[in-house]
């Protein structure tokens, strides 16, 4: 925002225009009180009226009772809308599912299903909202292989079978491929050109309303070096402040996939003792997240029908409304479902 | 041989001999004094605004600014340390609901300081705040503080759905204590609605929505004199990724002295949290609180949430009144709470 739009006295504008050194309204609180005068030879009274108008300009939206959000009045802003994952076990476990406010991160082995997850939410997205999905497409972004378009088209045909409680002809009345955008970036240049231009595009248009990033870790470990992780840092850090401002701006759920490294210091405090793996990309990275996800793969088989699947798990490892809890899971031709404790104990060898 | 001066006379005596180029005045009204010969605050002393106007050829306004900046308008009159003792005997503070954190707390969150939360994400942080906004609610009749809360989110991570859980148990909690008539009649007025209508909701995406929600904020509490709980999760977020280091550490100083300021002002208990990062010296690595050794200075206690095994610590790492003390608590579905005995025993803590 320009100084000049201020509602402010002409003489403290002019003050501030003849001290050249701010030509946005931000920069005002980059320097303290006294410096404000000394730039601009205003009194206290004046440098206070300056501040207040630009703190007012710079402000979003004044305090609010968080019992207006509850009851809805407030759209946007801690909404408590989420995108079903579309199986009632796992949907359980994430208390109605992906929150839409923030970046979630989904980590595991390879192999492990988290690109069965992603592609299963971008189906799930396309569904009304009493459904559990945000009646919108969304944005898959591949840095690693290319995108699994036959796994795709099999998910489809099969959604009748995963989503039982939806009614068939909702379901063959969505066309699903034509609000799946796919993009590739093999870099963090490529990538950064993707999120700065087209997904915005995207988005503003309401044609998505899901970013998926698969995967993060591709792009950050084959880049730098060990020496570089300064560099490496400073581009965690500002891809996921890009990430987490989509998700604000937009009112969008991002989903990460992120690799996994062996845990070779149990001493380590970042997290309990859990497994023998850890998500990829440091402490840097996971300050930035709002829900961290795992999906391991467990010893044993789970069998339905003429099925058989190796068993899987999907934790929480934090999430600020959630329990560090988990659910067994199994990866089938219709997609990832959890698996009920019944189901497991008679199935598996 | 002087006589017995008291410490009043000589401070009074120091306060007239300052120079009127040293007051935080605009340079024009400045020049103006000096030119009329009011080179001391002594010399105004006894001067009207109009006779100030007239004789230094100042507009009323000027005059009237210049008379109360000089003649000490903004400064306190001196306490003695046995009246800071009584004022301190009086500060409440904010429980937790963790039992042993509150003893080593001594009593609980300080109404009136700034006490910063330390830890990696997913290990109480939130939680912690979360909890300590419904707390503050807790009626005088239960020992508690009968105060609101601001909560400024720069994360993302104020979700409803916990608060709500949070504030169901509390309300439980209080109930089942309720003894005599003023407590079950103060129980009708602590109930999830009004404890959602007591907390005030500002999400802030960068630190210059941050900085001017703090600049705002004096505004907010005088038309909200019973908040007494001032919460911003994180202040780390924000000021990550900064480029320029030596800006970031005098924007920091420049909040923390803004945030004591508004705990000694007006009564709130200020409770910030803080990421950890890395810190890499030689061959050796360690966890430390973010933003720099500068920022430590910031609050006067310091809490950190770390895990040993499986298990969640808090260390008061600094505080004035108590030593240095470690407790093991636990994030249950009602909150924050004391880690289960049974736990402790295996544990053999």
């Amino acid at each position: 925002m320009k100084l000049d739009d201020l509602e402010l006295e002409p003489r403290i504008t002019a003050a501030v225009r003849r001290g050249q050194r701010f030509s946005s309204v931000s920069e005002v609180f980059g320097v303290s009180v006294l410096d404000l005068q000394r730039f601009t030879g205003l009194s206290r009274a004046d440098v206070q009226q300056l501040t207040a108008a630009a703190a007012a300009s710079c402000r979003r939206r004044p305090p609010v009772p968080a019992l207006l959000l509850h009851r809805g009045e407030c759209g946007g802003l801690a909404s408590g809308l989420r995108l079903a994952v579309g199986c009632p076990v796992l949907d359980e476990l994430l208390r109605g599912g992906l929150p839409v406010g923030g970046v979630t991160e989904l980590s595991g082995e390879s192999g492990a299903g988290k690109t069965q997850l992603a592609l299963q939410l971008c189906l799930c997205v396309q569904f009304p909202t009493q459904h559990g999905g945000l009646n919108s497409g969304a944005v898959y972004i591949c840095t690693e292989d290319t995108f699994p378009m036959r796994r795709l088209r099999q998910l489809i045909t099969e959604q009748p079978r995963l989503r039982t409680d939806v009614p068939p002809s909702l379901i063959s009345s969505l066309c699903f491929t034509d609000h799946i955008y796919i993009e590739h970036a093999a870099d963090l240049d490529s990538l950064s050109v993707c999120l700065s231009r087209r997904v915005p595009l995207l988005l503003a248009r309401g044609l998505v309303r899901l970013v998926v990033v698969d995967s993060v870790a591709a792009l950050f470990r084959a880049e730098f070096q060990a020496d570089d992780w300064l560099q490496r840092n400073k581009q965690l850090l500002a891809l996921a402040a890009t990430l987490q401002h989509l998700s604000d701006e937009f009112n969008t759920p991002v989903l990460c996939i992120n690799q996994v490294t062996d845990v070779f210091n149990s001493s380590d405090r970042l997290s309990p003792v859990m497994s023998q793996v850890s998500p990829a990309l440091g402490l840097a990275w996971a300050n930035q997240l709002m829900v961290r996800l795992m999906l391991l793969r467990l010893q044993g088989v789970v069998a339905q029908g003429d099925q058989r699947s190796a068993l899987r798990r999907l934790e929480v490892v934090f999430a600020p409304h959630l329990d560090k809890d988990g659910r067994d899971a199994a990866v089938w031709r219709e997609g990832v479902r959890g698996v009920c404790v019944c189901e497991q104990r008679t199935s598996c060898q | 041989m002087l006589g017995y001066v008291s410490w009043r006379h000589v401070v009074v005596v120091v306060k007239m001999q300052r120079a009127v180029s040293s007051f935080p005045l605009s340079s024009g009204v400045k020049l103006k004094l000096l030119s009329a010969g009011f080179r001391f605050a002594g010399d105004l002393q006894h001067v009207t605004p109009p006779k100030l106007s007239h004789e230094a050829g100042l507009s009323q306004q000027e005059a009237l600014e210049a008379l109360q900046v000089v003649t000490g308008g903004g400064a306190a009159a001196s306490l003695t340390a046995m009246e800071l003792l009584q004022m301190e005997a009086e500060l409440r503070n904010i429980v937790t609901f963790s039992s042993k954190l509150d003893s080593a707390l001594g009593g609980g969150v300080p109404v009136g300081k700034t006490t910063e939360i330390c830890g990696t994400p997913g290990i109480g942080k939130t939680q912690l705040c979360l909890q300590l906004s419904v707390d503050v609610q807790v009626p005088p009749c239960f020992g508690g503080v009968g105060g609101h809360v601001i909560f400024v989110d720069t994360e993302g991570s104020f979700v409803l759905q916990r608060v709500i859980d949070i504030a169901a148990a509390a309300v439980r909690h209080c109930s089942l204590l309720a003894e005599d008539d003023e407590q079950r009649g103060a129980m009708t007025t602590f109930t999830v609605e009004t404890i959602l209508s007591n907390i005030f909701l500002v999400r802030c995406h960068d630190y210059v929505e941050l900085l001017a929600e703090l600049h705002l904020l004096p505004d907010f509490l005088s038309d909200h004199p019973r908040t007494r709980l001032l919460v911003i999760d994180s202040v780390a977020r924000p000021f990550r990724g900064f480029d320029d280091l030596s800006q970031r550490t005098r924007l920091l100083q420049g909040l923390a002295q803004q945030l004591v300021a508004l705990a000694t002002r007006h009564d709130l208990a200020v409770v910030i949290t803080n990421q950890m990062t890395t810190r890499v010296r030689g061959s050796q690595s360690q966890l430390v609180p973010a933003l720099g050794e500068s920022w430590g200075h910031a609050s006067t206690i310091r809490l950190l949430l770390q895990w040993s095994g499986s298990q969640r610590l808090a260390t008061v790492v600094k505080s004035p009144r108590h030593m240095d003390a470690t407790v093991q608590y636990q994030i249950s579905s009602d909150g924050f709470r004391d880690a289960d005995q049974s736990d402790e025993r295996q544990a053999g803590v």
